[in-house]
């Protein structure tokens, strides 16, 4: 019945997959790591308000106002652009040769060759990311009822403590299932990757169905282990779900 | 029951409307009707498709020569690459002009006419690079676009899985990722490569390695026109006799070597 699907392709590039499951899988941890800390940062920095004093202008200035534009930018665009924004027009600046921003000569040639492809990737990942996740961080905290908040602060907390200790362990329970989403969400989208040629899953695909000009094989077979890692993370949010559920 | 009856008729329906639009179609074709060219145009400078959705570019100016020349009626319609062959086989498109290399392969299935276009892989690396012939890619990072003849010379050199070639959706991006020191080199057709050099003032070397097998683009008919297989050479021969095709290579080109 499936005599059409011709294994040998799979088979002759399948170390181009290996790799690129290996490639998608660092990606996406890179990508959820850093998009949690920052989209946290983010979160708490789109509902950062003090009401009065000294403060009130510069907070609202410079922690809301661009915590704001930034989670408008990156939902706001396509990913897709976004990479290859980063990847041919923002790293060359910052990293180049002759003339990076951040840093040149030697040292950026050595990590555009090496690893150009992966930093820009994981930086649209991370930076995609964290503007939903800080959307997720913000409607948890908003979540628990402001007299809890209330409670802290008349029990002599301050700003930090409170939020460290009884707002978002308390919101976390709530932001499990949108994180898990994400993180899904996160590691489908790391296929797009692909576009600046950082040889992931999509891009091992990409490669066999050009060499053969097949399509079934190659993208079956990559939709299959997408698939598998998709079930192994959901899985992984349930069982944390269910630990957390009496805490 | 009666959804599917209800489903039925749908059905029965929409069989007749299909038998009616091919019916309408073949009254359409008993009229003389213009030939239709089909060209992927997503390949600068051969071709290209404006902002006013208007195609044009090296090849488009070949074929409506041609067509002049040969007295034919002609439309060009964009048409992705990945239909392209099959459309001509079902008659969807009778001619095809698209930068298709000629091969064993491809002449089992369509008739080509004469080369109108000899392509060449170039190997494009920075100015200082000390990079000379073919084989000194060898360790070294290489871009290509997916499944194009340049992918395939990478590949037969540094190894079909081996994470140093970088293939890319396009020729351009590739290069761009040359000038931004992300590969050592880039493999690509010459067309290609000359058009990039032309519109990036911040350019790059090439070099051409005599081992690199030429090709030849043709024009494509369904197997088995020769009738208009013999007009399009006709054409073709009219144009590079009179100077057209010279005037036109250049405009795209520059002066030939």
């Amino acid at each position: 019945m499936f005599a059409w699907f011709r294994t040998d392709i799979i088979a002759e590039y399948f170390p181009l997959f290996l790799q690129g499951l290996w490639t998608t899988l660092e990606l996406t941890a890179v990508g959820i790591l850093f998009g949690t800390l920052l989209g946290l940062l983010l979160g708490l920095g789109k509902i950062a308000m003090v009401e009065r004093g000294p403060w009130k202008w510069p907070v609202r200035f410079f922690i809301k106002l661009p915590s704001q534009i930034y989670i408008g930018f990156f939902r706001g665009t396509p990913l897709f652009v976004q990479i290859l924004l980063i990847h041919f027009a923002l790293v060359p600046l910052l990293i180049h040769p002759e003339d990076g921003l951040l840093i040149s000569g030697d040292t950026a040639l050595y990590l555009k060759r090496e690893y150009g492809a992966f930093i820009s990737g994981a930086l649209a990942l991370s930076l995609n990311s964290a503007a939903y996740i800080a959307e997720i961080f913000r409607a948890g905290i908003q979540s628990i009822d402001r007299g809890q908040f209330e409670a802290a602060r008349s029990l002599g907390l301050n700003y930090f403590h409170t939020m460290k200790s009884i707002i978002i362990p308390q919101a976390f329970r709530r932001m499990l299932p949108p994180l898990g989403n994400e993180a899904i969400t996160l590691l489908k989208d790391s296929s797009l990757v692909s576009a600046i040629g950082l040889a992931e899953l999509a891009y091992a695909a990409r490669t066999a169905a050009g060499a053969y000009a097949r399509y079934w094989e190659p993208y079956l077979f990559i939709s299959l282990i997408y698939l598998v890692i998709t079930l192994c993370m959901s899985y992984v949010v349930h069982v944390l779900e269910r630990k957390y559920k009496n805490a | 029951m009666k959804r599917w009856a209800l489903l039925l008729c749908l059905f029965a329906l929409g069989c007749t409307k299909k038998s009616d639009s091919v019916k309408s179609e073949a009254t359409m074709q008993s009229k003389p009707a213009a030939l239709v060219v089909g060209t992927d145009a997503a390949y600068a400078p051969f071709e290209i498709e404006n902002a006013d959705k208007t195609i044009s570019g090296f090849d488009i100016d070949i074929i409506k020569a041609v067509a002049e020349k040969a007295k034919l009626d002609i439309e060009i319609v964009n048409t992705p690459w990945e239909g392209l062959f099959t459309q001509l086989e079902s008659g969807d498109r009778d001619i095809l002009i698209s930068a298709i290399t000629i091969n064993d392969d491809r002449k089992k299935v369509m008739e080509f006419s004469e080369p109108y276009f000899e392509a060449v892989q170039l190997i494009a690396v920075p100015n200082t690079s000390k990079v000379a012939k073919y084989n000194d890619l060898k360790k070294l990072k290489v871009g290509v676009q997916t499944g194009t003849t340049g992918d395939e010379v990478a590949s037969r050199l540094l190894g079909k899985t081996n994470p140093n070639v970088k293939r890319f959706e396009s020729t351009p991006l590739a290069l761009q990722e040359l000038l931004n020191g992300g590969v050592d080199a880039v493999i690509a057709d010459n067309g290609v490569v000359n058009n990039f050099l032309k519109n990036n003032a911040q350019g790059f070397k090439t070099i051409s390695d005599t081992s690199f097998s030429k090709e030849y683009y043709g024009i494509a008919v369904q197997k088995g026109n020769l009738d208009l297989l013999k007009k399009i050479n006709e054409g073709l021969a009219a144009i590079k006799a009179d100077g057209t095709y010279d005037r036109i290579y250049k405009s795209y080109f520059g002066e030939k070597k």
